[in-house]
């Protein structure tokens, strides 16, 4: 929700549909415009060039392009590359959390995680990227 | 050696009184019978013959009688003793002067001078005087007859020189004879004992080529670990067929012509030279080899993870294990390599991370969506929960938490076995990390019925991780609060201790038994008090807890009484805050 009433796109991509619809449902809750739900990486990769969203919840573990792979991707593509990119993973350790930040990754969310802190979380990101475009 | 036998054999090498007095009683006897019965012959005194053959006849039975009893060869000497006088009187009885038997004093005379010392020849001569005076002392006068004592004078000087040279043959004859049984008896000794040296040579020997059969067979048989021997070079002097299998190169092709660090990788080599800072004995030529023995070289046998390279380029880790080889002075010669594949550890350790990672991952997931789904139940804002289905919510919500903690717990315990296991350092006071930790004991210790007391000193630094101390101490708090009934309380304490702090968890629960107290810190075992009890938990928290504690480089220790309550301690290292160093 931006100040001219635009709404921040996003999309999803994670491979367990449960928590698929766990982030979109987070996603809708903090009033993102959610354009697209992908199963694995190589769509979630297809779905970003089509909609080039303001932003992307994507798992790190899924098949084909990993989180971390999207993440290069979309840095380096001159298109995509000022998205706003959530990380999801399952990996307590440090070095992961490194890896995924510096992919370029904005944010990092440990599984489990709290829909209702998500959709907190995702409602003050808005605004910034809401305001950068 | 027939005529030795039987000299031998009638005693003659030491004859018996019987055997020396033997010619004297037949000559005697042939003199006394001649004497009777050949006509020409003169007898002056039957008498005097018949009282001679009667006391050399006594002589002889006293010596036949003595001859059996060594013992008794001393008195041996009274038979000659007799012979004189009897000899004496047969000269007497057959013609004094004119006897025609006057040699037979030459028999005792030799028996005397033949025993051992010079008094025998005075003996000798004492005899032979009494023999050829007799006649004498037995009525003849020396005026009518003074040539016969001037005969018997010099028969007297003549056999007393006899007597002193049979004395003098004797004793040396004697003497030479012992030196020879003496020199006979050391070479029996030495002889026996060459024998005896024989017989252990060969045993030793034996023993040798027992334990030279056993070394082969062993060295023969350890075919999965690498041993190899070099001189102080390196040079290959020694390769088993561990080592031929396991870098794929025969011995013939190794031994005399390789050197050890041709099959390790250079860089490995290289880069611990280089941590030795190239050690005392490294050669310009030749770093490598150097920090590869350094230890060894200074008498320390030192086991390390390095790589060897095959004869077919291929690289296999290794644990190597390098000793020093000593010659008999205990000089370094040379160094054993012994070295074990590592590759099915490798491989193992790869698989177990693998395993810990896809059980994270695999358990978390589903818990995500079960916790993330019971939250947007409870949240729902278009249907109100009736209050039984929000404690039912509650019960799932908790056990599916215990559930995430259990995965937690395995992965950090995994973490903490294979070394990877992080801790954000930085120096803090370590009184406010305890007491959030109680503060968050608490809505449970009161639910418990449990009160909590705190003793805490503030100001102590220490150079931790506050999430990981904040960990340690909320297990044991938890561990503390599941162990102790209800009306109980738990006592958190912090003291200085030295260089140390401790931080102390005593409740006043059922304790632990003292059998059961070493155990307590091995992974997944419980204390028969809290199986007993039916107190929930798998048996991780105390692993992860010391785990903790020791990779702040303390420990922790523990003290039970069953029934009274336990305590719990970490010890971890103090830091001196810069002011109070600036201070002193």
């Amino acid at each position: 929700m931006t100040d001219s009433g635009v709404k921040v796109s996003v999309i999803v991509a994670d491979d367990d549909p449960d928590i698929r619809s766990l982030v979109a449902f987070a996603t809708q809750k903090a009033g993102l415009d959610l354009v697209d739900e992908l199963g694995n990486g190589d769509d979630a990769w297809d779905s970003i060039v089509a909609f080039k969203p303001d932003l992307a919840v994507l798992d790190v573990a899924m098949p084909g392009k990993t989180g971390i792979d999207l993440c290069r991707l979309v840095r380096a593509h001159d298109e995509v590359n000022g998205m706003h990119i959530v990380l999801l993973s399952a990996a307590v350790d440090e070095a992961s959390q490194q890896l995924g930040r510096d992919a370029g990754a904005n944010d990092y969310l440990i599984k489990p995680f709290s829909p209702r802190e998500l959709a907190e979380r995702l409602a003050l990101i808005a605004p910034t990227i809401g305001a950068r475009a | 050696m027939k005529i030795a036998a039987l000299y031998k054999r009638l005693g003659f090498d030491a004859p018996s009184p019987l055997l020396k007095q033997a010619p004297t009683t037949l000559l005697v006897l042939v003199a006394a019978v001649a004497a009777m019965t050949i006509p020409g012959l003169l007898v002056t005194s039957p008498v005097a013959v018949a009282i001679a053959v009667i006391a050399v006849g006594a002589a002889t039975v006293f010596a036949a009688i003595i001859s059996p009893r060594e013992s008794l060869w001393d008195w041996g000497l009274c038979v000659p003793a007799v012979d004189f006088f009897a000899i004496g009187l047969l000269r007497y009885g057959t013609g004094n002067n004119n006897t025609v038997f006057a040699a037979l004093i030459a028999l005792p005379i030799v028996w005397f001078a033949a025993e051992e010392g010079r008094k025998f020849v005075v003996y000798s001569a004492i005899g032979a005087a009494i023999t050829v005076f007799l006649p004498f002392a037995l009525g003849l006068t020396i005026a009518d007859n003074l040539d016969l004592f001037l005969r018997a004078g010099f028969t007297v000087i003549v056999y007393t020189f006899a007597a002193a040279v049979i004395n003098e043959i004797s004793h040396t004859a004697r003497h030479r004879l012992d030196k020879v049984r003496k020199l006979a008896e050391q070479s029996r000794v030495m002889l026996a004992e060459s024998v005896q040296h024989a017989i252990e040579l060969k045993q030793s020997e034996a023993k040798v080529r027992t334990a030279e059969r056993m070394f082969r067979e062993i060295w023969v048989a350890v075919t999965e670990q690498a041993i190899i021997g070099t001189d102080l070079t390196g040079l290959v002097d020694a390769f088993n067929p561990g080592a031929e299998k396991m870098l794929g190169v025969p011995f013939g092709e190794v031994q005399g012509k390789l050197h050890i660090d041709e099959f390790h990788v250079e860089e490995e080599l290289l880069e611990r030279a280089r941590d030795l800072s190239y050690p005392a004995g490294a050669t310009v030529l030749n770093p490598g080899f150097s920090a590869l023995v350094e230890s060894a070289r200074l008498g320390v046998a030192e086991v390390r993870e390095w790589s060897y390279v095959r004869a077919d380029g291929t690289t296999i880790p290794i644990e190597l294990s390098v000793t020093p080889r000593l010659d008999k002075t205990g000089e370094i010669v040379g160094y054993l390599f012994v070295a074990y594949d590592q590759t099915k550890a490798r491989e193992v350790a790869r698989l177990k991370d693998e395993f810990v990672g896809l059980i994270s991952h695999e358990l978390r997931t589903p818990l995500s969506s079960i916790l993330g789904y019971l939250e947007l139940m409870r949240d729902d804002d278009e249907t109100q929960l009736s209050d039984s289905q929000l404690r039912y919510l509650g019960v799932a919500e908790r056990n599916a938490h215990r559930l995430l903690r259990l995965v937690g717990d395995l992965l950090f315990t995994a973490q903490v076995e294979s070394g990877k296991f992080n801790l954000d350092q930085k120096e803090q006071d370590l009184a406010p990390i305890l007491l959030a930790s109680v503060e968050s004991a608490r809505p449970v210790a009161a639910a418990a019925g449990i009160t909590l007391h705190t003793n805490v000193v503030e100001g102590l630094l220490v150079n931790g991780d506050s999430v990981r101390l904040g960990q340690a101490c909320d297990n044991l708090m938890s561990n503390a609060i599941k162990f102790t009934p209800s009306g109980g309380s738990v006592t958190l304490g912090l003291q200085p201790d030295g260089d140390n702090v401790v931080i102390t968890v005593q409740d006043t629960g059922m304790g632990i038994a003292a059998s059961e107290l070493d155990k307590l810190f091995s992974r997944f075992f419980r204390a028969s008090t809290a199986t007993r009890n039916a107190v929930p938990g798998v048996g991780l928290g105390l692993v992860i807890t010391r785990a903790i504690i020791r990779a702040h480089g303390g420990d922790m220790g523990v003290t039970s009484e069953e029934g009274v309550g336990t305590c719990f301690s970490m010890t971890l290292p103090v830091v001196q805050p810069a002011n109070v160093l600036a201070g002193a």
